[in-house]
């Protein structure tokens, strides 16, 4: 066995990160900052490099926030010395019970009854029939349905599912015809953009919604629906033209399966009730003022308590995910309690760049970053220090934190240039009709419009909703 | 990456030969390895595991010099190593009791007749295989483009083998 390997390295890099500020000790950064550093650094190797699956780093992050920086922790008194109150315990185990996950946990429960029962399918026959057999409208046809249903779903089960749904239509279609491409692409682009239009669309929305609360800024879910729903139509139609554009179809009309079967037991009907139900109270909570995180129980207790989920349906939600987030969100507390993000943000001289620049260097970084690694680490990385710069007024007065943090939150899910950009990337890419350069071909276009109209909202739409 | 293997068993050289022409166009995603012999099989099937890798399809010839083909199959299958291996006879020559006996105690998953087509070898190595990745519990995404793609994307959906990140 050979012990050098890229995994051993990323390893020891990670824990060279984690060392590094003991001895160092950076300047400026009190005791406890530079044992954040360090979790930070280590966290951040991990993350890109991989050398343990993503949610496990997230773990670790917790486990040394535990036994480093917590009041129980190896090091409490000593910075208790130093003028550090160290947080409670209770308060990174918290992050996994924090109400937006609850909010996804919610979203799990409502998925998972929906795929048992198959009513993911069912609603994309009946979504997609009013899009008739015209080639360029059942495209838009796919990339609505598919975003609707991965603003609800986990963008890489509904990209899954409607691969099921286009390889007969791509089997259909005469060889070299590039409309099989456009097939092929709508899904995953239709699914990372959907992604966006709800808080529980994609994980990092969760990221940036708990920063905002953080900061004390509560966004209901209406509100965020509000926020990005005109902007994922506005995307969806731009890249419909897009890939019509960049892949003109060469058959004017085929046929398309669309056998919508309803299942009608007891429990589908029941897991109907209950999806419609959450959903309608979600998107009405400014009306009855009941918050998004209450509601999201409903169906969590519901679904089991009525039979329609059982113990392995639970088993089988995405923890991993929960954890991911919720290690993401345990991080961003320490990189604040401890003063670290502002040191971070110290090193730089920010108010040179204006409140503009510093919007487009944050958006273009989460941007490029999330294209290579995780779109939630990408989240869990930017998020907290664009709150440093606006906790610290380093950016000046005019740098809105709430929109930055939006902006964060939204352009990571416009990453999706490589396979390995995101799952429903990957997962297109077993059509095998499209190759890497098609992809990056419509990624890259749809990348750059998307950047600039999300730059337009955060100008000129957002700061009616976020002050 | 754990690597999925096909392992061949024939007595006859140009029977392997011509399997492991047919089902050439896997070879890139599941490495193939042919053996002439059970005794050769079973080392050669020891080695896979002992180098981290996985057995994922045995297409395996009944009448052999030694050892049949569907003893060897029986046994394989008490190995937990190779318990979720698919295993398929490619034979003219098992009878009926043979081939009983390799359904009931070796949980036989194909059988094939020779002569075959090449297309439908092809296609139940595929199938095979990606019964294999759906039950091993594996990350599907790097097999899609080569097996089924519907079921594995069916999996996706159910399992949550892959999710957001």
């Amino acid at each position: 066995m050979n012990f050098i390997n890229k995994k051993t390295i990323s390893v020891a890099l990670g824990i060279a990160g984690l060392l590094l500020p003991q001895f160092i000790g950076f300047e400026g950064l009190e005791p406890a900052g530079q044992l954040a550093l360090g979790i930070f650094l280590m966290a951040g190797i991990f993350w890109i490099c991989e050398p343990i699956p993503i949610f496990a780093t997230s773990l670790l992050i917790i486990l040394l926030q535990v036994f480093l920086l917590s009041e129980k922790g190896l090091f409490a008194g000593s910075l208790l010395e130093s003028g550090y109150t160290p947080q409670s315990y209770k308060d990174f185990y918290g992050t996994m019970a924090s109400p937006i996950i609850i909010l996804f946990l919610g979203g799990f429960s409502l998925a998972a009854s929906a795929v048992k029962f198959g009513l993911d399918r069912t609603l994309t026959r009946f979504l997609l029939k009013p899009f008739g057999s015209k080639p360029q409208f059942v495209c838009l046809g796919l990339m609505v349905s598919t975003a609707v249903l991965s603003a609800f779903m986990s963008n890489t089960a509904t990209t899954a599912m409607m691969i099921t749904v286009v390889l007969p239509i791509i089997a259909q279609l005469k060889e070299g015809d590039p409309f099989k491409k456009v097939v092929a692409l709508s899904i995953p682009i239709g699914a990372n953009i959907g992604g966006i239009a709800t808080p529980i669309g994609t994980p990092p929305n969760a990221i940036a919604l708990a920063a905002l609360r953080g900061q004390g800024i509560d966004i209901a879910f209406s509100t965020w629906m509000m926020l990005a729903v005109p902007l994922v139509v506005i995307m969806l139609i731009l890249a419909w033209r897009i890939l019509l554009f960049l892949f003109p179809p060469a058959t004017d009309e085929f046929k398309i399966q669309l056998d919508a079967k309803i299942n009608t037991s007891p429990a589908a009907i029941i897991s109907y009730i209950v999806f419609g139900l959450t959903v309608i109270l979600w998107v009405t909570e400014k009306l009855h003022g009941i918050s998004s995180s209450v509601i999201a129980f409903l169906p969590i207790a519901a679904l089991p308590a009525l039979s329609v989920l059982d113990k392995k349906d639970i088993r089988g939600f995405s923890w991993e995910v929960l954890w991911l987030v919720a290690g993401g969100i345990s991080l961003g507390l320490s990189l604040q309690h401890t003063g670290l993000a502002s040191w971070i943000i110290d090193q730089v001289n920010w108010s040179s760049l204006g409140s503009l620049g510093l919007l487009i260097v944050f958006g273009l970084v989460a941007y490029g970053v999330a294209n290579l690694i995780s779109n939630t680490v990408s989240a869990t990385i930017l998020v907290p220090l664009a709150v440093g710069l606006g906790v610290s007024g380093a950016a000046g007065a005019d740098f809105n934190m709430g929109i930055s943090i939006v902006t964060i939150g939204v352009v990571v899910s416009l990453s999706m240039i490589l396979p390995i950009s995101t799952p429903p990337n990957a997962i297109a890419m077993s059509t095998s009709v499209i190759e890497s350069k098609d992809m990056a071909k419509a990624g890259i276009v749809v990348g750059v419009f998307g950047f600039l109209i999300t730059l337009g909202f955060s100008l000129l739409y957002w700061p009616l909703f976020i002050k | 990456m754990k690597k999925i293997y096909i392992l061949c068993v024939d007595d006859e050289p140009e029977v392997l030969l011509a399997v492991e022409q047919n089902i050439a166009d896997l070879e890139d995603t599941f490495p193939i390895l042919t053996a002439e012999s059970t005794a050769e099989a079973r080392t050669l099937a020891k080695q896979i595991t002992s180098e981290g890798n996985q057995l994922g399809l045995v297409l395996c010839d009944h009448v052999m010099p030694g050892e049949n083909g569907v003893d060897f199959l029986i046994e394989l299958d008490k190995e937990d190593a190779f318990n979720n291996t698919r295993k398929v006879l490619v034979t003219g020559q098992a009878g009926l009791d043979a081939t009983v006996k390799a359904v009931n105690e070796g949980r036989l998953n194909h059988y094939i007749a020779k002569p075959w087509k090449a297309e439908d070898l092809v296609a139940i190595a595929k199938d095979q295989l990606t019964q294999f990745v759906i039950r091993s519990k594996m990350n599907p995404l790097p097999y899609m483009m080569c097996l089924d793609a519907e079921k594995l994307a069916e999996y996706i959906r159910t399992d949550g083998s892959v999710t957001d990140r």
